[in-house]
């Protein structure tokens, strides 16, 4: 046992490490004194810094602990609970793709039943989103605002109600000060992925075309508000660097759906 | 508590790539599968009624959509479909698939564009026509409109509005105008042959923002009109992209922090536990 003392309920070195006292000095009753005081004091040092060392050492790795503890919560967030439970049958499961595509409805006579009302939710099961969907409008210069909560989605009340003919835009948070919004995963959609609103008591189904990333100096605006033949819906967020200066982000993503 | 040295330096490591892991921003999306539109138009008058064959060339996968009995003046809506090139049969009606068709044509469909294939002209000169149709979108919530002309009995025609503002002049059989940009609203669409005074009047509602084709086709009591919505879009539109992040997961506020932080920890502990051993040493 050739190691110092760990905790502070050793009293004595350890056998080995005792030092031996020059014989002389052993002699007189006031040498053993100053003997006895001497290696007290030496075993006192002693015990005082392994006490230290010890208390600096579990300071360490408990921070190390904690640090890493939080990494761990943020791989979580960032990498995505929901996909990673997917092997547990947690994750929603969309229709099985080898259904053979239904035959287009192209003659007016087969067309939809009319949906009523604004849109109310907005659901998108491959993220795990499900919001409510506030009204936005446009700010002063024409852009279009954002909703005020970054937890909850909005849809352009002034264009196109989704499920009618046209671009119907839907826009939320990617994220807020503190962490992801609403938006926060929606580059991620692929083509085929579902996504659901509801008017009424009717949710509305689109399918994802594609999913495109912009700067925001160079938006598209004509490519992705111009009219279209039936209905669609254009999914809007932010991505892209984080401008500290401007504290916005320089891109936006937006994502293309098309009424199934 | 403590623990060897091995272990240690694993777990630095493996923190150390736990960050490099997680600097990476939030949105790097990559395109794919664009789409563009195109519908099926029977505009000959003579001609009776055809089956079409839609498929996409060199792509198996694509099942081949059949549209049956369509008859003249039938102008089918628009589908959705991927980028690529298409080919179009025209089969006489009921004919086998595996019959080589009357007519076939391609149309290349580019990323967001439309077209409109029709069968055209005389039945003894049919031909399939591939019309560009540009849905773009009709500045300061305005509307557009154009004229495609499919009647024998008015060869060539003008078109109108109620208050004299021309939407195409001197229009000849078996063609299209290209889009009119009007100001949306309730309006009399009038159309006659040119050189006529004989009016074929059509009330219609004009939407901000949308996209029309005014269908003109023969009938058994002259000419009938028929105003197809071929785009809409609301009669506004934002400008541009929107604000939708404040840059609480942007990679850059806290990871450099943190991977500092944890640098520094583990070197502390490493150091620390260097002190020990030495201390115990002296000991």
């Amino acid at each position: 046992m050739s190691r110092a003392p760990r905790f502070i309920g050793i009293a004595r070195p350890a056998p080995g490490a005792r030092s031996v006292p020059p014989r002389s000095e052993a002699r007189s009753v006031r040498g053993r004194a100053r003997l006895i005081a001497a290696e007290s004091i030496s075993r006192h040092r002693r015990l005082w810094s392994a006490l230290v060392l010890h208390r600096f050492e579990m300071l360490a790795w408990t921070s190390a602990v904690v640090v890493l503890a939080v990494t761990g919560l943020y791989v979580v967030r960032a990498v995505d609970a929901d996909r990673a439970l997917s092997g547990f049958g947690v994750r929603f499961v969309p229709a099985a793709p080898s259904d053979p595509p239904p035959t287009p409805c192209v003659l007016e006579s087969c067309a939809r039943p009319p949906l009523v009302g604004s849109p109310t939710r907005v659901r998108i099961d491959a993220l795990a989103v499900d919001s409510a969907l506030v009204d936005l409008a446009l700010d002063g210069q024409g852009q279009l605002a954002a909703p005020a909560s970054y937890d909850v989605a909005g849809w352009f009340a002034a264009g196109v109600v989704p499920g009618e003919a046209g671009p119907a835009v839907i826009a939320g948070h990617v994220d807020s000060t503190a962490g992801p919004g609403v938006f926060y995963r929606l580059h991620e959609l692929k083509t085929g992925d579902v996504v659901d609103v509801l008017r009424g008591g009717t949710w509305v189904r689109f399918r994802v075309t594609t999913t495109e990333q912009y700067a925001k100096d160079q938006f598209p605006s004509e490519r992705v508000y111009r009219p279209t033949p039936d209905a669609e819906l254009r999914l809007i967020t932010c991505g892209g660097d984080f401008d500290r200066g401007r504290l916005s982000y320089r891109d936006n993503i937006v994502v293309y759906a098309v009424i199934e | 508590m403590i623990l060897p040295r091995p272990t240690l330096r694993t777990l630095a490591a493996a923190a150390a790539v736990t960050l490099l892991s997680l600097v990476a921003t939030p949105g790097s999306a990559h395109a794919e599968g664009p789409i563009g539109y195109v519908r099926l138009a029977h505009l000959s008058p003579d001609t009776p009624n055809v089956d079409v064959y839609l498929s996409k060339v060199g792509d198996a996968s694509f099942p081949e959509q059949v549209f049956g009995h369509v008859g003249y003046g039938i102008m089918t809506k628009y589908m959705p479909l991927p980028v690529g090139t298409y080919a179009v049969a025209m089969r006489t009606e009921g004919a086998p698939a595996s019959s080589p068709p009357v007519l076939t044509t391609q149309v290349t469909v580019a990323d967001g564009g439309a077209y409109t294939v029709a069968g055209v002209g005389k039945f003894a000169g049919l031909g399939l026509k591939v019309f560009n149709d540009d849905l773009s979108r009709p500045a300061n919530g305005r509307s557009k409109v154009r004229v495609i002309q499919a009647s024998v009995a008015a060869p060539v025609l003008d078109v109108d509005l109620a208050d004299g503002t021309p939407v195409a002049k001197a229009v000849p059989f078996a063609s299209t105008t290209d889009y009119q940009v009007v100001n949306p609203g309730t309006w009399t669409l009038r159309l006659r042959p040119t050189g006529s005074s004989v009016a074929t009047t059509l009330g219609c509602d004009l939407a901000a923002g949308s996209v029309y084709s005014l269908l003109v086709l023969d009938s058994p009591r002259g000419l009938t009109l028929e105003l197809r919505a071929d785009a809409r879009g609301g009669g506004t539109a934002p400008d541009g992209g929107v604000d939708a992040g404040a840059g609480g997961s942007s990679p850059w506020r806290y990871w450099p922090v943190l991977a500092g932080g944890a640098v520094a920890v583990v070197g502390l502990a490493l150091v620390a536990a260097r002190m020990r051993r030495l201390a115990a040493r002296r000991t």
